[in-house]
């Protein structure tokens, strides 16, 4: 099985001998960092064997931004109320791009349908179901009806 | 100069906008059709001819973005890359025009000819909106065709739109985009100018009732409700009528009544050696079913007919000739014959479970339900490092569990593909061995089978959450659209039905002919009992099952519902060999299987001979451990 690494600057997925520099660098086989073929951003692999007991005890932090009035998370919405979004939330760009082709960008009006099960906000025609976590950080401003 | 150089056409677009309904209505190739997003994953290609011209068209997965960043939106970009001086079709959703022009923009700066459909034209219009076409053929510059595809409407105006094609204006984006996102921003701050000119919406006041069955599908309480009765109906046409009524109707009626004798009788007419095959009393009784205990019956009769059991004639002695007759009397008729055993279990028990059950799933699938079952089962599947998108490949899992590991292509990443995969192949019973554990159930008490249920459904949830822990990757974000509500087409689904039997019964026909004949083969040679007797200690002692029990699990290796019809062997009749807890034991066990050869032969295309040995290497001992632990520590249960 080809080892598989995940960019963390973009989100790309790709296969560690696609990542082979050109010949010819200096630092040759002493340099353990590899480049992700989408962006060329550097880093070093993680390493296997903390990484697997990390994954499976490990905790991930939240972060809670304070926020001016007016502006709300989306998880405030109430059923069936109509918000203009302000900010898709931390800079991530691979998911801004996935929601954006949708319609669902800064300045797009929505409506919010439901949260629960999962949240689902209709943009424009288009439906769109996403994770409940994805809403916490999209903050949003309320349109009066 | 227009025509000659078009001999290709590449049909583009968002997912799920009927890009391959509009195939087959230029081409008259059926493709695989169906209300969700991702069902085409490799592209299609057939000849068509426009106006006298043959012309290559190609149908490709949907995208909604040009950046290739999953598989199937690769193999889009990739037919781009390659066909250079193809014509692009794009094929929008007149609804969603605002997303299929972002896409138009983009395309715009491949600079090829194009010709831009605008789809599901009537639905647009049913929700009160407007498109004007011509003002939207000036400011993109190319043709504009309406098209309401199911209903093979607009395709003559799209084939004679086909030559006008040409490049749309450029220069849409003032600067070279930072990445790929800001330049997105920038190009829906132009499709929103452009939609201000050309598209209106009028929302009519009250929301029509499709609308509404949609919200309802996907509320949490009223979702219970709808989660429940699709759960029932489908166990009542596949569970009660394809396994019960079809079944009986096929194995009985037609195989055990008339196809085996008459068979037997060819047979032994052709090659004689003195024997006397046994006289059987078999009753059939065919009924509408009601529930699992209560059936209406329409017919019941019994009729006496000669089955594959026979006695040699005491004092025969068999010439060579003769036991070369007799070895390929049974080959064809015996108890491991491939008419008495292969055929009929693949044409009378397997056929019409798994014929109810893609008939169903089509129907399912084109309502546009199973988005919405991915957002109730969304958060239960990120307990297994999975989204709500595993949905598809799990359910159709139930079809075919080859062909649903062939589906998890759809997912985002690699890591949900692999655990969908192991989870197909370690606790999703595919139709063919639900039709034989079924018919087990019949042997338990309610509880047992509830119980069944409750640990295949622990098994998943359990190995989902290590896989999900243990093995490195990310799962992708949750970001479904869910498409709107609609009332399935027989013809579709009738359509969709027989394409997944025809490649079904492709593939498995032969694995059941060979394989039956393999077991002949080993049942005649006795090596059969000598590995069986190698594998016994396992068997009897870890699993607590009689000796005999040792071929079920042999046999398991190749297909687990093999395995699970000699334990049926065993476990029903006038003098059972297995008790209800040792027929429990057996089931999950078998149940835990990987499903068949062709299974991992599919699992190693996609992921690769190392990951298919690494499966297989975890569940069969997983399999085994978990019915020794019954064994051992569940004698008290009720069952």
């Amino acid at each position: 099985m080809a080892a598989y690494l995940r960019c963390p600057l973009c989100g790309f997925e790709f296969e560690r001998v696609d990542t082979l520099c050109a010949h010819g660098c200096p630092l040759g086989g002493s340099c353990n960092f590899v480049r992700c073929p989408s962006c060329q951003y550097e880093f070093p692999p993680e390493l296997r064997k903390i990484s697997w007991l990390t994954r499976l005890f490990g905790k991930t932090a939240v972060e809670q931004p304070l926020l001016p009035e007016e502006i709300r998370p989306l998880k405030e919405l109430k059923r069936g109320e109509r918000a203009r979004v302000v900010c898709l939330g931390r800079d991530n760009g691979s998911r801004h791009n996935s929601l954006a082709v949708f319609g669902l960008t800064p300045e797009a009006e929505i409506t919010l349908i439901q949260h629960i099960p999962s949240c689902v906000v209709q943009v424009g025609e288009t439906e769109l179901a996403i994770d409940p976590e994805i809403a916490d950080e999209i903050l949003v401003e309320p349109l009066d009806a | 100069m227009v025509s000659r150089t078009r001999r290709t056409a590449v049909l583009v677009g968002n997912p799920n906008v009927g890009k391959s309904v509009l195939f087959k209505n230029l081409t008259d190739r059926y493709v695989t059709v169906s209300n969700y997003p991702g069902t085409t994953v490799e592209i299609v290609q057939a000849k068509a001819r426009f106006n006298g011209h043959e012309v290559t068209v190609i149908d490709t997965p949907g995208i909604n973005d040009l950046a290739a960043r999953s598989e199937d939106a690769r193999v889009t970009h990739d037919v781009l890359t390659q066909q250079e001086d193809a014509t692009l079709v794009q094929v929008a959703d007149a609804k969603n025009l605002r997303r299929a022009l972002l896409l138009t923009l983009q395309l715009a700066e491949l600079k090829r000819p194009t010709v831009l459909v605008l789809n599901m034209f009537d639905e647009l219009q049913e929700r009160g909106g407007k498109i004007d076409t011509e003002k939207l053929t000036e400011i993109l510059g190319v043709p504009v065709v309406t098209t309401v595809a199911p209903r093979n409407e607009g395709t003559d105006e799209l084939i004679a739109k086909f030559a006008e094609a040409r490049p749309p204006h450029e220069s849409w984006l003032a600067a070279e985009p930072a990445d790929e996102y800001r330049g997105n921003r920038a190009r829906l701050a132009q499709v929103n100018d452009i939609l201000a000119e050309t598209y209106t919406m009028s929302q009519p006041s009250r929301p029509s009732l499709r609308v509404r069955l949609g919200f309802w599908a996907m509320h949490p309480v009223k979702g219970l409700g709808f989660l429940a009765f699709a759960v029932l109906a489908v166990f009542w046409v596949v569970g009660l009528f394809g396994a019960g009524t079809m079944v009986d109707l096929l194995d009985v009626g037609v195989f055990r009544h008339r196809v085996t004798p008459a068979a037997i009788g060819v047979v032994d007419a052709v090659l004689p050696f003195p024997h006397v095959h046994d006289v059987e009393t078999i009753p059939i009784s065919v009924g509408l079913p009601l529930s699992p205990v209560h059936e209406l019956g329409i017919v019941t009769l019994e009729r006496n007919v000669i089955v594959p059991m026979y006695t040699v004639t005491a004092g025969a002695n068999l010439s060579p000739l003769q036991q070369v007759f007799r070895f390929v009397h049974d080959l064809l008729v015996g108890e491991y014959g491939t008419v008495t055993m292969a055929l009929s279990y693949a044409l009378a028990i397997v056929l019409p479970i798994v014929t109810t059950f893609f008939f169903i799933f089509g129907i399912l699938e084109d309502s546009g339900y199973f988005s919405r079952m991915a957002i109730m089962m969304n958060r239960v599947f990120r307990l297994m490092g999975l989204n709500g998108k595993a949905v598809l490949p799990m359910i159709l899992g139930l079809g075919c569990d080859t062909m649903a590991t062939m589906t998890t292509r759809i997912l985002d990443t690699r890591k949900e593909r692999i655990i969908t995969t192991m989870l197909l192949a370690l606790a999703i019973p595919c139709s063919a061995q639900l039709g034989v554990l079924l018919a087990l159930m019949a042997a338990l008490s309610p509880f047992g089978a509830v119980l069944w249920i409750g640990i295949v459904v622990g098994v998943i949830l359990m190995v989902g959450w290590l896989t999900s822990r243990l093995f490195p990757g990310e799962t992708s974000e949750f970001i479904l659209e869910i498409p709107p509500i609609r009332l399935p087409r027989l013809g579709n689904v009738m359509a969709k039905t027989l394409g997944r039997l025809n490649w079904y019964l492709k593939e498995v026909i032969p694995i059941f002919v060979v394989g039956t004949a393999v077991l002949f083969l080993l049942d005649t040679t006795h090596l059969l009992e000598g590995i069986a007797r190698l594998g016994e200690p396992l068997v009897t002692g870890w699993l607590g099952l009689p000796g005999e029990t040792t071929n079920a699990f042999l046999v398991g290796f190749m297909r687990r519902d093999f395995g699970a019809v000699y334990i049926l062997d065993a476990a029903i009749g006038p003098n059972p060999l297995l008790t209800p807890h040792q027929i429990f034991v057996a089931m999950v066990t078998i149940t835990l299987f990987m499903p068949c050869f062709a299974n991992f032969l599919m699992i190693a295309k996609e992921h690769g001979l190392r990951v298919a040995w690494s499966m297989a290497g975890f569940i069969f001992p997983f399999a085994f451990l978990v019915g020794g632990a019954l064994n051992h520590f569940g004698k008290w249960l009720p069952i």
